[in-house]
């Protein structure tokens, strides 16, 4: 009856374990996707040109030309869809974190990159450059270093913020352990008392909490991992809608890497807090 | 290995002993006492008077303010934290309630002993059949203490403390439980197995027992040896 008692009691508080785990490692694998795009934004130019599939050379050398001219603009580089590409599988090759879901088709276009002298004219420069838009060349303009900025600033938050807030849920999770193996060595302190009477090391008295404190731990790992790889499909479609970038993936080794700090993490939490229960009663 | 004071035959030595709780009670003051192997002894003297601080010092559940303590030719004061349990497995301890587990059967409970000090499955059965043949209980291996009597129980915690081969038992009011017939019976026990070559330090309040056996008495009062003689006499 005790030993159901026990398991109930470790299952409800499981439920308040997983999702601390959930939303550590929701944190890690969200500030890491947000790094990986601003990496690749950062590649870019400071404004990006892109052009109309049909548009006519002669058209875009002439537009090339008049945006050259503006005292603004240090640089101008004409960049091919197959070339915007190629620098993309480049990027994905250095980085195992990246993986580039689909290459059967190429979703780029023709562009102008646009490199400005002065970062404060990006504004300026993009509104009159929007004004070519739907005359036959001209079919976007980017103005990427206000998302870029925009990334920054949420990865900047969330290494910060998240970090305090990753703080906070490892306490709240040692705080939980802590008090699940309390309550576990307190229902046994008889049996611990006995233990320690006939001569028992400390150890042979701390392995069974510990590794219950293990277990707990991982099984909050393991659920936080399913919610997060279930997860991780629908927060990225989500976030190259939000960001418009092109489709980008977990690679499988940034996946690994998640799996193994969250259940690192939820070991060391689950064994370093079975210890701390378990001191008290064996300072004797 | 720290040599042992005195003559060479000791088991148990006390050299001037004091122990102060953090409550400022004086438990023990200034012991000297040597129990020699083989011995029968009892500790007597009224409730408070130190005997179950004196018997903590022995198994380094307590450690004394002043004063020296050997047991097994090992000092007890200065031995390290994890040297503690090899003391108990060679000390074994009886008590007033037993402390028997009551989810595991009365083999399980004497086998419990050796189980958690690393035996193997073989070693517990054998040693655990023996302890239980030794304390009359071996028709009772299955049942759980909540269908034993009082005697019972304590044959159970007996043969526990005597299942890992102990030099040294120590009962702290074994009988102290239990009516007058089931304590002979247990002090009965208790003989054989000094007889069988097992020093035996017991605590009673118990003078009719005392007595009775005519076994080397030490009398503790609030804390002091009053009186230690080869075949004593308790006048509560």
């Amino acid at each position: 009856m005790r030993r159901l008692e026990y398991i109930g009691t470790t299952a409800a508080q499981g439920f308040w374990r997983n999702p601390v785990m959930s939303i550590a490692s929701t944190f890690l694998a969200t500030d890491r996707g947000l790094q990986a795009a601003v990496g690749v934004l950062e590649s870019k130019v400071e404004l990006a040109l892109f052009l109309e599939d049909n548009a006519r050379v002669s058209d875009v050398l002439a537009l090339r030309a008049r945006i050259e001219g503006d005292p603004a603009v240090s640089r101008v580089d004409y960049v091919t869809k197959d070339q915007a590409m190629a620098r993309l599988v480049d990027i994905a090759a250095r980085r195992p974190d990246i993986q580039i879901v689909d290459t059967s088709s190429n979703p780029l276009q023709d562009s102008l990159e646009i490199k400005l002298a002065h970062a404060q004219d990006a504004s300026r420069v993009a509104a009159s450059l929007r004004e070519e838009i739907g005359k036959g060349v001209v079919s976007d303009v980017v103005d990427n270093p206000q998302v870029v900025d925009k990334l920054l600033t949420i990865t900047r938050v969330l290494s910060i913020g998240g970090l305090a807030v990753l703080a906070m849920m490892l306490i709240v999770a040692l705080f939980v352990i802590v008090n699940t193996i309390r309550i576990a060595v307190h229902a046994r302190r008889d049996e611990i008392e006995i233990m320690k009477l006939v001569g028992a090391t400390d150890w042979f008295v701390r392995w069974p909490f510990i590794l219950e404190g293990m277990l707990v731990g991982a099984l909050g790992a393991l659920a936080a991992t399913v919610v997060v790889l279930i997860a991780a499909g629908p927060v990225m479609g989500a976030m190259v809608n939000f960001i418009e970038i092109l489709p980008l993936s977990f690679g499988t080794t940034f996946v690994w890497q998640l799996v193994a700090s969250v259940f690192a993490l939820a070991l060391a939490v689950g064994g370093g807090g079975a210890m701390l229960s378990v001191r008290a009663h064996l300072a004797k | 290995m720290v040599a042992v004071l005195g003559r060479g035959n000791e088991l148990i030595t006390l050299d001037d002993v004091s122990k102060r709780y953090p409550n400022g009670t004086d438990a023990l003051r200034d012991v000297d006492l040597e129990i020699d192997s083989g011995d029968f002894v009892f500790l007597v003297g009224s409730s408070g008077a130190g005997k179950s601080s004196l018997i903590r010092l022995l198994i380094r559940e307590e450690l004394p303010s002043s004063g020296r303590v050997w047991v097994d030719g090992q000092d007890v004061v200065r031995m390290r934290h994890s040297a503690v349990p090899k003391l108990r497995r060679r000390v074994g301890v009886v008590f007033q309630d037993f402390k028997l587990l009551p989810r595991k059967t009365v083999a399980e409970n004497v086998g419990f002993a050796l189980l958690v000090t690393g035996h193997s499955g073989e070693e517990v059965r054998e040693e655990t059949e023996r302890a239980l043949a030794l304390v009359g209980l071996s028709q009772r291996r299955e049942h759980f203490p909540d269908q034993l009597s009082g005697g019972e129980k304590q044959r159970t915690a007996i043969a526990r403390a005597l299942v890992s081969r102990p030099k040294i038992l120590i009962a702290d009011e074994p009988t102290g439980n239990l009516d007058p017939v089931t304590s002979w019976e247990i002090i009965k026990l208790l003989v054989r197995v000094n007889e069988l070559g097992t020093t035996m330090l017991m605590a009673t309040h118990n003078a009719e027992i005392v007595n009775a056996l005519r076994r080397r008495v030490v009398h503790l009062d609030h804390g002091t040896v009053v009186r230690d003689e080869r075949e004593g006499q308790y006048a509560a």
